[in-house]
């Protein structure tokens, strides 16, 4: 259906040794993501997983080039297509955006202008990018619109997002995104804002979506379910660095890095038997100590030794049980293949 | 209803129910105007809600945003002032309460909120936070006897008390809530709601503002404090999973009304009402196996306005086994299908058998789809109801 130009082989995206330091008026520098590494395959979805202040965010604000360049400082590579996007004219940059990399924010409110009508705001990427009329782009806008399931899209086309449900200005928004047909899609957090039965809507929009054009996608989550159903290869962050790099099948399966482990163990599922206790995760994601020193996990972890002391663990290739993808961990002690501990209840 | 002697055993029957509400409903008015202050509708958040809540058990309520499970949290303890209906505490007629014997009942009832941060004082220390409800309301008798009267000195050993309980050491006291993280946060608002000893604790999103690590931490902790305590809890969640870890008796609310009730493990081994299908299927699993098997009940469009509510069964706009009869007009009533299962649905039993399947649901039309029991829509194919994995 989709006819991308560009090189066949390859990844579409490489982010390489990616880091970000903020620096605050007065304060010492943060360094909220730190030499983060991953590849995106053309048509491929691509979990990125983490709690809050994990660099998730912002490890996609560094690829859009969406960063304040007085506070903040970006090192490494993110090659689209083998142009460096960190290094990039902004002018480059901008034709890029919304054309061939488009994104999707948590809070659609805040994402769409709300002085203008929701078909403007799809015309307006379409008639910038490409060489469209107005009433050609119009069309375009309404049948956008269709797609994502927007009901009366020829009405809906001229209604303010006010006007919307959430789910609906979500839709919108992946409208908005979806324009110019990218060839790869960031969704930051796209259903954290909405109900789980408009979740679970939106959700198989881009499940479908990304089947049907072919879009590579680049979901950022916290939320260990939305990744199960929907990614071909997870990365999981930890302090902004990633911890853990497997297919999704061998990550839920068999975790290696602790962490992954301990989250899988502390989430109340569904489908598990009740009276179950859980095994919470110790501390909170605020104990942590620096890569440069010893496993940032170390202070919340059951299996931390004097062994974790060490600096810049190395994130390092483990066997993988289904040969999916290749099974990356940083971790001193990974947990053995088996059963692991948060699926002995449930089976 | 329980006895007037506190103790409520016995009395009561079968079992000892603490809380019992009967038809409640709380409307707003929707107010129009400059000069005149015409009231022109209102929103209907809770509109005909009961439910028993036995002593020491936990009961969930899950709905989605707008359906009207905080509005009815809040309304228990008059937080939200009701419009009708009755609400009894231990044969208490909360409703009944005049202004300062509902003050002083207060501390058998207490809420804790979803967000701490805004729910606690930043400019009050942690000691100052805990020690408040006491200087409001005193130390409970048997404290009194245990602390050594009733003066500050009391208060804060009893707030130091607290604090250990809910796993924060003492010198946090001292401390003010911007200092603690989200865990901690919700661990001092929990302290706040027991330092009163309640008997009833309404937990409005305990854990949904925190951290996927430490939610975990936060919900141990509340269950450990219900066995420590003897204490009963109605906790609101949007969270399915959430609340069904925790609660031994689960609500779900659509539209200010409960559609289903039903103990913890029924209803996630066989939900009855289609809008919980259709909820428990939405909600992801952490497991791709599940993921993979599962088929989806996708509802169409959004929650209707609950200032106009839908006409007969509130959910049949957008319910994928909708009937020609019935739905559309009738409301239904929330009948006891099974010992402990209510469900208020008119077709409940047809569909569980399999007897009606469902189909799609195009969100615009106002007309239910024509599906005769035995038959499946035009595109009904795709959208079995759900297998429960």
């Amino acid at each position: 259906m989709a006819e991308h130009p560009g090189p066949v082989e390859g990844p579409l995206l490489a982010v390489e040794d990616l880091s970000v330091t903020f620096q605050h008026r007065g304060g010492p520098p943060t360094r909220a993501v730190d030499g983060v590494s991953f590849t995106v395959d053309p048509g491929e979805v691509v979990g990125i997983v983490g709690e809050s202040g994990s660099g998730k965010s912002v490890t996609s604000m560094a690829v859009m080039g969406l960063l304040p360049a007085r506070t903040s400082r970006v090192t490494g590579s993110a090659r689209f297509d083998d142009r460096d996007l960190l290094r990039m004219p902004d002018a480059e940059r901008s034709r890029l955006r919304g054309k061939e990399i488009a994104m999707v924010f948590q809070d659609p409110m805040s994402s769409l202008n709300p002085v203008l009508t929701v078909g403007l705001q799809i015309t307006e990427v379409l008639q910038r990018h490409q060489q469209v009329g107005r009433a050609e782009a119009r069309e375009q806008a309404v049948e956008l619109l269709h797609r994502v399931g927007i009901p009366d899209p020829r009405r809906r086309v001229g209604e303010y997002p006010h006007q919307l449900s959430g789910g609906m200005r979500q839709r919108a928004l992946i409208a908005v995104a979806l324009a110019c047909r990218p060839r790869l899609l960031i969704c930051d957090e796209p259903t954290t804002a909405l109900d789980v039965t408009i979740q679970a809507q939106v959700l198989e929009l881009l499940r479908e979506l990304v089947a049907d054009l072919g879009t590579a996608m680049i979901m950022i989550t916290h939320d260990l379910g939305v990744v199960a159903g929907l990614c071909d290869r997870v990365n999981v962050m930890y302090a902004g660095r990633v911890v853990e790099s497997a297919g999704r099948r061998d990550l839920f399966a068999a975790p290696r890095h602790r962490y992954t482990e301990g989250l899988l163990a502390s989430i109340p599922r569904l489908d598990a038997p009740r009276g179950e206790g859980l095994t919470p995760i110790p501390g909170t994601p605020r104990d942590t100590v620096g890569w440069d020193r010893a496993c940032a996990f170390a202070p919340r972890c059951r299996h931390a030794s004097d062994g974790c002391v060490r600096p810049d663990l190395a994130l390092e290739p483990m066997a993988p049980r289904s040969g999916e993808v290749e099974h990356l961990v940083r971790c001193v002690h990974p947990a053995p293949v088996g059963a692991p501990e948060h699926l002995e209840g449930a089976r | 209803m329980s006895g007037t002697d506190g103790t409520g055993a016995g009395t009561s029957g079968r079992e000892d129910v603490l809380l019992e509400v009967e038809d409640l409903r709380v409307h707003f008015p929707i107010r129009r105007g400059i000069v005149f202050d015409r009231t022109i509708g209102h929103v209907r958040a809770v509109d005909g809600v009961s439910l028993r809540i036995a002593r020491g058990t936990t009961y969930g309520l899950v709905g989605e945003s707008g359906c009207g499970k905080s509005t009815l949290g809040r309304a228990l303890l008059r937080l939200n002032e009701p419009t009708s209906g009755r609400i009894v505490l231990d044969g208490t007629d909360v409703r009944a309460l005049g202004r300062e014997p509902l003050r002083r009942f207060r501390r058998r009832m207490q809420m804790v909120f979803q967000d701490p941060l805004s729910s606690l004082d930043p400019r009050q220390s942690v000691q100052s936070l805990l020690t408040e409800p006491l200087r409001v309301h005193g130390l409970d008798e048997a404290d009194r006897g245990r602390l050594g009267g009733n003066g500050e000195r009391a208060h804060v050993e009893r707030a130091a008390e607290l604090l250990e309980v809910v796993g924060l050491p003492r010198s946090a006291l001292a401390r003010y809530p911007h200092e603690f993280s989200g865990g901690q946060r919700q661990r001092i608002g929990i302290a706040r709601a027991m330092v009163l000893n309640p008997e009833l604790v309404v937990a409005d999103e305990p854990v949904s503002a925190l951290d996927v690590s430490v939610q975990a931490q936060v919900i141990n902790l509340l269950e450990e404090l219900q066995e420590l305590l003897g204490l009963t809890y109605l906790v609101i969640a949007h969270d399915l999973a959430v609340v069904r870890h925790i609660s031994d008796t689960i609500g779900v609310m659509y539209l200010g009304v409960i559609v289903e009730e039903a103990p913890s493990d029924a209803l996630y081994e066989q939900p009855l009402h289609p809008y919980t299908l259709a909820l428990m299927s939405a909600i992801p699993v952490p497991d791709p196996a599940v993921e993979d098997a599962r088929e989806r009940i996708l509802l169409a469009g959004d929650l209707p306005s609950p200032a106009n509510p839908p006409a007969g069964c509130r959910f049949h706009t957008r319910c994928p086994f909708a009937q020609e009869r019935l739905c559309a007009d009738t409301v239904p009533e929330l009948r006891e299908v099974a010992p402990g299962r209510r469900v208020a649905c008119h077709w409940a039993e047809e569909i569980r058998d399999g007897r009606i399947t469902a189909h799609r649901v195009d969100p615009d039309a106002t007309v239910t789809a024509d599906v005769r029991p035995g038959t499946s829509g035009p595109s009904g194919t795709d959208l079995d109801p759900l297998a429960v994995p």
